[in-house]
């Protein structure tokens, strides 16, 4: 019996697929259209393509999805109606949030709205308890009360309830009470506890994240469900099913169920774990991702082999206060159009053709030209080889918009426009690379540009030229890299635990006791999901700051703290200050504000397929040669079709390099090697 | 128009973007190794690029108010040096000397140079935690000159050959109750222009020293013939308005009248301040930068909030300020508690552009505020200072109600946790709640207030710096007033105190409560005019009472379950009767 993986990345147009036998470690990959009133159709589809090559349903012993079902729900305000139940007295604390507006055009927006509350007041009930911030209980629950609130609530309809009181993180129990008498009183309502959801101080990012989770959890653990009966029904029983989170770790079926706000930013998760496993195969230990599709381009930073964590982000203006890869996004993508204003200045994005109209070039009615005519125009694009031929480009339609939007009124001839605006958009998405790299103290020559998505591989080599970086990889299967991602992950859970600890007056005791709730809690929820002893990993990390201080770093750290660790952690912390922030204040007293623990479930490792040359000529790599454009010059160049490239093919640019799922350019001065895993690495200058 | 020669305009955006980048990056660094809190978490900081005349070619928009005091600052370092060269870097906190909105916010500038030539300064304004002066933090609302507001730096040369000047350092360490943080926050500054000055520097050598200084020009250009355009677009006319200050500090329950005269001709636009009431003992006045500045914020609203933000914009409007008025007072009239004052200066702008832009209509907001607590931690031992700034309701919109619980204007404060409050400090919140009934009745109804009950757990240090409190946010088109704000220690008790809307040191003692309400936005278009149902909405949100439906808005609701739902006949009549009692 074989044994198979399948992993599926459901975006809004297409699900994309990826198959790998374990035992050959052949990968295959797919892509099908989307359905988005019932993704799960999709996702049979493509089960059913694996069947349909023989493998019978048994033999996928492993599925691993990324959803956007919570992250749609929400953006759409299509969550279930929520519930809130809060401290008397305390309501303000979700109608004010931040208070702030955020930096930018909303100071100067008179019409801006922080995003509509998703439980409102006539949906939160008050209910009488408070704790201290010591937490003791200084008023204890009023338990009829709050029968009484909760037989309101019901009356209103609502299909699930937020509860977050002050200082739950401290002392859970009226939280926990509170959930058991919502269950008694409103039967079959969900419930989510912001003591469970994220334990930790600043009660409005507290309340928000457990808002969130109230709001979409009935509805990820509907579609899931639904989902896992179609697997089922479909004959594939493997326990080993798995949904993407934000913090770049797999959870089961189950524990995703409970907790939907952890997948709300799991979008770019699998490119970035895919990326991690990119630092393995290449050796490259030091990369910026690069992931550039239709509307937007979303840049991460992987340092030593880690991804950057944040511990708080936002969706659409919402916070969420869990652990998630950091990433910047900036509006640019094939869809973004270009235009001359009637000041004459020439405007790039943010506005994006979309996917309907899109580009000129589509045929579907557009009119403006995108970025994506751009490259056309430029020879980069094939007119007749895009997607694999499927879908053939107008370039007449591409020229005439640039014409009338662009060339024209600037007195430019259509290349020049179109390379002008290319060099426009690249130098915003080289400014939001600087801002995650350079910016925060990272030297770009260290480091590689790892390029995915439909159009990162068309921009990236000269971004990384104009940034001085080390070069490029364009990985095997750029345009389905994040479903190629859910194939390397690992189970990941994380805790955490707020309780302020004054250094100088903790001893390593106090610390470990901390962290060894934490730690058997998730040794607990991985031996529950099937991982044993050996396969479960903990990592522990402290969240600290100088006394007063307004934010906290957060400081990993060996557990179980032995004598003298605490010393330690102390000039750790001063040294982690000093690479972040320029100095230190080792006079100034230090306090732990959180604990954090992260349980790992070590999935047995994929290996993805080495290649051995075969021998094939360069030359017959070559599809055909073809006019491009480059630094203001028509060019002549190659283009190569990536299956065809043998390993070890070494070439360079002026180049391009098409495949069924993306469009590689190589420009002047920059040299392809084709590893054994068949990336493309790409060097730039000298050969 | 200038003559310069056309500038490609591919390079045009690429010089753009990454101008945006390099204050971005400035910005970035400052946030990220400033030492205060203030600088870091409150991120009352902005960095910018000028030109060598020191205007603004690129900001960071954190600050609004802080377009105006680059240019003040910068002038100030050229007025008083010639010998301006490569290595230098120039310190200047002088309200009147330079740009400054008060003491405490420090300008640091370095100038850039391209083959020997002056070609541009990269700055940046912080707010210090304290520069000296009778009270913490160096704002008094009871100083009466800008020698009770802390140390004041004119333009003075801080580096030369990027050698620090110790002596001023000294002299500032002795000057401040916290020198160390007020040393890092300068020398975070100072990194910052470093790194502004080496990009702005890269970017020069890419493209030509001539070809980067046209594109600053152009750019300029373009943000004031984008600015002409909107304003030609605009109906010509004279419309006046005013707003009052609830008093300056110092001659209590005074108020301080803001006056404006817009006079619109085709793309000409005039601002006169003339009519505004004469300089204040208390330190409400401000400084001419920040009158243009303030107007810059309103026509940004009102043109474009996406506009490329540069000092151009300023070029496309014309202030008149009377010397000795509270708009531009003489040296060493009190500046420090400007906030109020400026709020006003926004909203009496608003209230006369109204006329010219009816679809850009809004009534007016809270203001901003803060509070301090201070004392010694019998815990720790240690003194303390408790820092919260708040918001409360914004104004009511054409088309939609004011938000709530908001900072307004050029206002951008974060509220602070009150798991961190009761951690940190000897105190204790009982209530934070939106205030019902607090915004403006109107078509659109005015955003609500916020409540905040505390009790003191330690005897303290009180002070309050708020606005709004006497006279209410206006307002507008027919739409009632917000509700005022107010401060009371102990209500309920015996000995119940209301305090004055400004007040340092006020002492409080262990278990002594205090009830702070922020203001309610105001409302716009008449309250009758308001869609009933959406009154029946407030009321089953709680954001209007039972009461004022009937009395403020005249509609008659009947409780259907736990809801309430209109009753169109009763409405009919009530409506019927209110307009009839407001007509005799």
């Amino acid at each position: 019996m074989a044994h198979y993986r399948l992993t599926v990345d459901t975006g809004g147009t297409f699900s994309d697929f990826v198959y790998v036998n374990d035992d050959t470690r052949e990968v295959s990959i797919a892509k099908i259209p989307s359905t988005p009133d019932d993704p799960s159709r999709a996702i049979l589809a493509g089960v059913e393509e694996l069947i349909a090559k023989g493998v019978t349903p048994d033999e996928i012993g492993f599925f691993c999805h990324g959803t956007t079902v919570g992250t749609n729900a929400l953006l759409e305000g299509k969550g279930v109606r929520t519930g809130l139940l809060v401290t008397k007295g305390f309501r303000g604390i979700y109608e004010v949030g931040e208070q702030s507006r955020p930096h930018g055009p909303a100071i100067f927006d008179i019409m801006y709205d922080k995003p509509a509350m998703l439980a409102p007041p006539s949906r939160t009930g008050e209910v009488v308890e408070r704790v201290s911030f010591e937490g003791e209980v200084l008023l204890p629950l009023d338990e009829d009360a709050l029968r009484q609130t909760l037989r309101e609530l019901r009356e209103e309809d609502v299909q699930s309830i937020a509860i977050c009181f002050l200082f739950s993180f401290l002392a859970p129990q009226h939280e926990q009470r509170a959930r058991e008498i919502v269950e008694e009183e409103i039967p079959g309502c969900g419930v989510s506890i912001s003591s469970e959801i994220v334990p930790q101080i600043r009660e409005y990012y507290r309340l928000s994240t457990t808002v969130i989770n109230a709001y979409l959890q009935p509805i990820l653990a509907r579609y899931i469900a639904n989902l896992d009966q179609r697997l089922k029904d479909a004959g594939v029983t493997t326990r080993q099913k798995y949904i993407m989170q934000s913090n770049g770790g797999m959870a089961t079926f189950e524990a995703t169920a409970k907790k939907a706000v952890a997948t709300v930013l799991s979008g770019p998760a699998g490119g970035i774990t895919a990326s991690v496993y990119a630092c393995r195969t290449t050796g490259f230990q030091n990369l910026i991702t690069f992931d550039m599709g239709g509307t937007s381009c979303d840049v991460a930073l992987i340092k030593d082999g880690q991804p950057s964590i944040a511990n708080r982000g936002k969706v659409e203006g919402r916070d969420v206060a869990l652990p998630m890869i950091e990433i910047n996004t900036v509006s640019a993508g094939g869809g973004t159009l270009a235009h001359v204003d009637r000041f004459g200045e020439l405007i790039v994005g943010p506005q994006s053709a979309g996917a309907q109209p899109g580009p000129a070039c589509y045929g579907r009615g557009g009119t403006q030209p995108t970025i994506t005519d751009c490259n056309l125009v430029l020879g980069y694009l094939s007119p007749n080889n895009f997607l694999g031929g499927k879908m053939r480009l107008d370039a007449q339609a591409s020229q005439d918009a640039i014409n009338n939007a662009v060339a024209k009124p600037l007195d430019m001839q259509a290349q020049d426009a179109a390379e002008g605006v290319v060099r426009i958009i690249n130098v915003k998405m080289q400014e939001a690379i600087k801002a995650i790299s350079t910016m925060r103290g990272h030297d770009l020559r260290d480091f590689m540009l790892l390029a995915f998505g439909g159009a990162g591989p068309l921009h990236a080599g000269p971004i990384a030229a104009e940034l001085g970086m080390a070069g490029v990889i364009v990985p095997l299967y750029p345009g389905v890299y994040s479903a190629m991602g859910l194939v390397m992950s690992d189970v990941k859970h994380d805790y955490v635990r707020s309780r302020l600890t004054a250094l100088s007056r903790a001893d390593e005791g106090d610390v470990n006791a901390v962290l060894e709730e934490l730690a058997s809690q998730a040794r607990k929820d991985l031996a529950e999901e099937g991982f044993s002893h050996d396969k479960a990993e903990i990592e522990y990390a402290l969240d600290m700051r100088y006394a007063g201080q307004g934010y906290e770093i957060t400081l990993p750290c060996n557990a179980p703290l032995a004598p003298g660790g605490l010393a330690q952690l102390r000039s750790a912390f001063d040294e982690e200050h000093r690479k972040m922030f320029g100095h230190t204040a080792p006079q100034e007293p230090v306090e732990i504000i959180s604990y954090r623990v992260r349980g790992i479930g070590r999935v047995p490792p994929v290996e993805l397929p080495k290649f051995a040359p075969t021998g094939a000529p360069l030359a017959g790599a070559i599809r055909e040669m073809r006019i491009a454009r480059f630094n203001g010059a028509s060019v002549e160049c190659p283009v190569y079709q990536r299956e065809l490239l043998d390993v070890g093919a070494v070439f360079s640019g002026p180049a391009i390099v098409d495949q069924l799922d993306c469009t590689s350019v190589i420009p002047p001065g920059q040299h392809v090697r084709v590893d054994e895993y068949r990336n493309m690495i790409i060097t730039i200058g000298a050969a | 128009m200038t003559s310069s020669p056309k500038v490609d305009a591919v390079e045009l955006e690429i010089i753009k973007a990454s101008l945006d980048g390099i204050v971005q990056e400035m910005q970035n660094s400052l946030f990220r190794t400033g030492y205060s809190t203030i600088v870091r978490e409150s991120q009352d900081a902005s960095c910018a690029i000028m030109n060598a005349a020191g205007d603004v070619v690129a900001q960071h928009v954190v600050l609004p108010l802080h377009i105006g005091s680059f240019p003040a600052c910068c002038q100030a370092v050229l007025r008083e040096y010639d010998d301006i060269a490569e290595g230098d870097a120039f310190l200047i906190n002088h309200p009147y000397e330079g740009g400054s909105p008060h003491a405490p916010d420090m300008c640091v500038l370095t100038p850039v140079f391209a083959n020997g030539e002056l070609i541009a300064f990269c700055a940046s304004i912080a707010h210090k935690s304290d520069i000296g002066g009778p009270v913490p933090g160096s704002c008094s609302g009871q100083a009466k000159e800008t020698f009770n507001e802390g140390l004041h730096l004119p333009a003075v040369r801080y580096q030369r050959a990027f050698e620090r000047n110790t002596e001023i350092e000294r002299i500032i360490a002795c000057n401040s109750r916290t020198p160390v943080l007020v040393l890092g926050d300068i020398r975070g500054q100072l990194g910052s222009s470093r790194l502004g000055e080496q990009r702005l520097g890269e970017l020069v050598r890419k493209f030509g020293k001539d070809k980067a200084l046209t594109s600053f020009e152009r750019l300029l250009d373009l943000a004031r013939i984008r600015m002409k355009a909107a304003i030609a677009e605009w109906n010509d006319g004279r419309y006046e308005a005013e707003r009052f200050v609830d008093d300056d500090g110092v001659r209590l329950n005074q108020p301080v009248r803001i006056h404006v005269i817009v006079e619109k001709r085709g793309d000409e636009i005039v601002f006169d301040f003339t009519g505004s009431d004469d300089q204040t003992q208390g330190p409400a006045n401000i400084r001419p930068p920040l009158v243009q500045a303030a107007i810059a914020y309103c026509l940004i609203a009102l043109v474009d909030p996406h506009i490329f933000i540069n000092s151009g914009l300023m070029r496309a409007f014309s202030v008149k300020t009377r010397e000795g008025s509270v708009m531009n007072p003489r040296f060493p009239a009190p500046v420090n508690t400007y906030n109020p004052t400026v709020h006003a200066t926004v909203e009496a702008v608003f209230a006369a552009l109204v006329n010219i832009v009816p679809s850009k209509a809004r009534a007016d907001g809270c203001g901003s505020r803060s509070i301090i607590l201070g004392g010694r931690s019998t815990k720790a031992g240690q003194s303390y200072v408790q820092y919260e700034i708040l918001g409360g309701g914004g104004g009511a919109r054409a088309s939609k109600d004011g938000a709530s619980g908001t900072s307004v204007n050029q206002s951008n404060a974060k509220i602070a946790p009150i798991e961190i409050i009761e951690s940190e400090f000897p105190t204790r919140v009982l209530r934070f709640e939106l205030i019902p009934d607090s915004g403006g009745a109107g078509a659109f109804r005015g955003g609500l207030g916020i409540r905040r009950e505390y009790v003191n757990l330690q005897d303290a240090r009180f002070s309050i710096r708020s606005t709004k409190h006497i006279i209410a946010p206006n307002g507008a088109a027919g739409g009632g007033t917000g509700r005022t704000g107010d401060i009371v220690v102990n209500p309920g008790r015996e000995d119940e105190k209301r305090l004055p809307t400004r007040y340092a040191d006020y002492p409080l003692k262990a278990a002594d409560t205090f009830n702070l309400d922020t203001p309610g936005g105001g409302g716009l278009g008449h309250a009758l005019a308001r869609d009933p149902q959406r009154v029946a909405d407030d009321v089953n949100e709680g954001y209007v009472t039972l009461e004022a439906a009937t009395t403020s808005y005249g509609v008659a609701l009947v409780r259907t379950g736990r809801k309430f739902e209109v009753e169109p006949a009763g409405t009919e009549q009530l409506r019927a009767r209110l307009k009839a009692a407001h007509a005799s």
